[in-house]
């Protein structure tokens, strides 16, 4: 009923941040640096965008082992039957991060983690925005050089007898991971699996879990020596 | 104000060093605007992001694409900088923003003194009643 309706809490007041972001974006239209229709088109494409096709490709391959070998064989195809295509994933030109998939799988031998030591390569299309750790610098400098440590920092301890293999994000390559299917799920549906299989699990650092849905507020670590120009 | 030693041609490449002295507008607003992680605390509000982020976002895509007015492997890298130096006490995406905007009046894609004039337009327009 319209009278017990609560409304969501809304913030009331205008910070100088909006206000700036919305000068410079009118700014750039007035002077031809690009179109408020390019731009609209890029919004609604970041808006379409979240980690449920990759998740759901998880979730596939966990179920068919055909789909499997053709993901970790051809990503970009094995991302159709997930409803991206890589050629053209905004439905109307290529954005930054137009690119080749990689799809990596973890084994008992194997664990994967991806970074991007660059700048902030991210399988965008299929994997949504990337998480704000992703682009700090602590994380891209540190990784490659201590995965096990900053792995430790998200609540993940990877055993010493498992290997672990840091796969490098660049302008040509993205890469996704597909985690091991934890145990507690047998006979579990596409849609289930799809559910817990996290961000996070494939970015390879976290573990799906059957009682976990979201994705954790991860901390932010300073780095003790960071390594300029890395 | 900054120094503009670094226009460009409209490639938005610049022939010189990156300038990651303080700009006297993002200054201001810096130390006078309020952060999303402190309105969405007053107003309880669960957002991790605030309404603007995906705008900047798709400027940052805009301004990447076609003409590649500003690269974003140049911005990325300045805004790196930036994020740890100058902005380093600003929490993410405000940081993001300020480090864009520093990175397209250092190009000259904007002019500072154009910029403080609009804000006070945009300012006036969202607190029209």
């Amino acid at each position: 009923m319209a009278e017990n309706h609560k409304a969501a809490p809304m913030v009331d007041e205008v910070s100088d941040f909006e206000v700036l972001e919305i000068a410079v974006r009118e700014l750039a239209i007035e002077k031809g640096l690009f179109s408020a229709e390019d731009h609209r088109r890029f919004a609604e494409f970041a808006h379409s965008i979240g980690p449920l096709p990759a998740a759901r490709l998880v979730a596939k391959a966990w179920l068919d082992p055909d789909f499997k070998k053709l993901a970790l064989e051809d990503g970009f195809t094995a991302s159709k039957e997930v409803g991206i295509d890589w050629l053209n994933p905004t439905g109307f030109g290529t954005p930054s991060d137009y690119c080749d998939l990689r799809v990596l799988e973890n084994t008992p031998a194997v664990h994967h983690v991806v970074v991007c030591t660059l700048c902030s390569c991210y399988p965008r299309p299929i994997l949504g925005h990337s998480p704000e750790w992703y682009r700090t610098p602590n994380y891209r400098r540190r990784l490659v050089r201590w995965p096990r440590q900053v792995l430790a920092e998200f609540g993940l301890q990877i055993p010493a007898e498992v290997e672990v293999r840091v796969e490098d994000s660049n302008q040509k390559c993205r890469f996704m991971v597909i985690p091991m299917r934890p145990e507690g799920t047998e006979g579990w549906t596409e849609d289930q699996l799809t559910e817990i299989v996290t961000r996070d699990c494939m970015l390879g650092v976290a573990l799906p879990h059957p009682e976990r849905k979201l994705d954790d507020k991860r901390p932010v670590h300073k780095a003790a020596n960071p390594v300029h120009g890395h | 104000m900054t120094s503009l030693g670094k226009k460009t041609s409209g490639s938005g490449f610049t022939d010189t060093d990156p300038d990651f002295s303080p700009i006297s507008l993002l200054e201001k607003v810096r130390n006078r605007g309020r952060v999303w992680k402190d309105l969405a605390e007053k107003y309880g509000v669960d957002n991790p992001d605030p309404p603007w982020k995906i705008n900047l976002d798709s400027t940052c895509e805009a301004l990447a694409s076609e003409q590649c007015t500003l690269p974003v492997l140049e911005r990325r890298n300045e805004e790196d900088e930036l994020s740890e130096t100058l902005y380093q006490d600003v929490p993410y995406p405000e940081r993001q923003l300020l480090a864009l905007v520093h990175s397209m009046i250092q190009r000259g894609l904007i002019d500072e003194d154009e910029l403080a004039r609009r804000m006070k337009f945009v300012d006036k327009r969202l607190n029209s009643t």
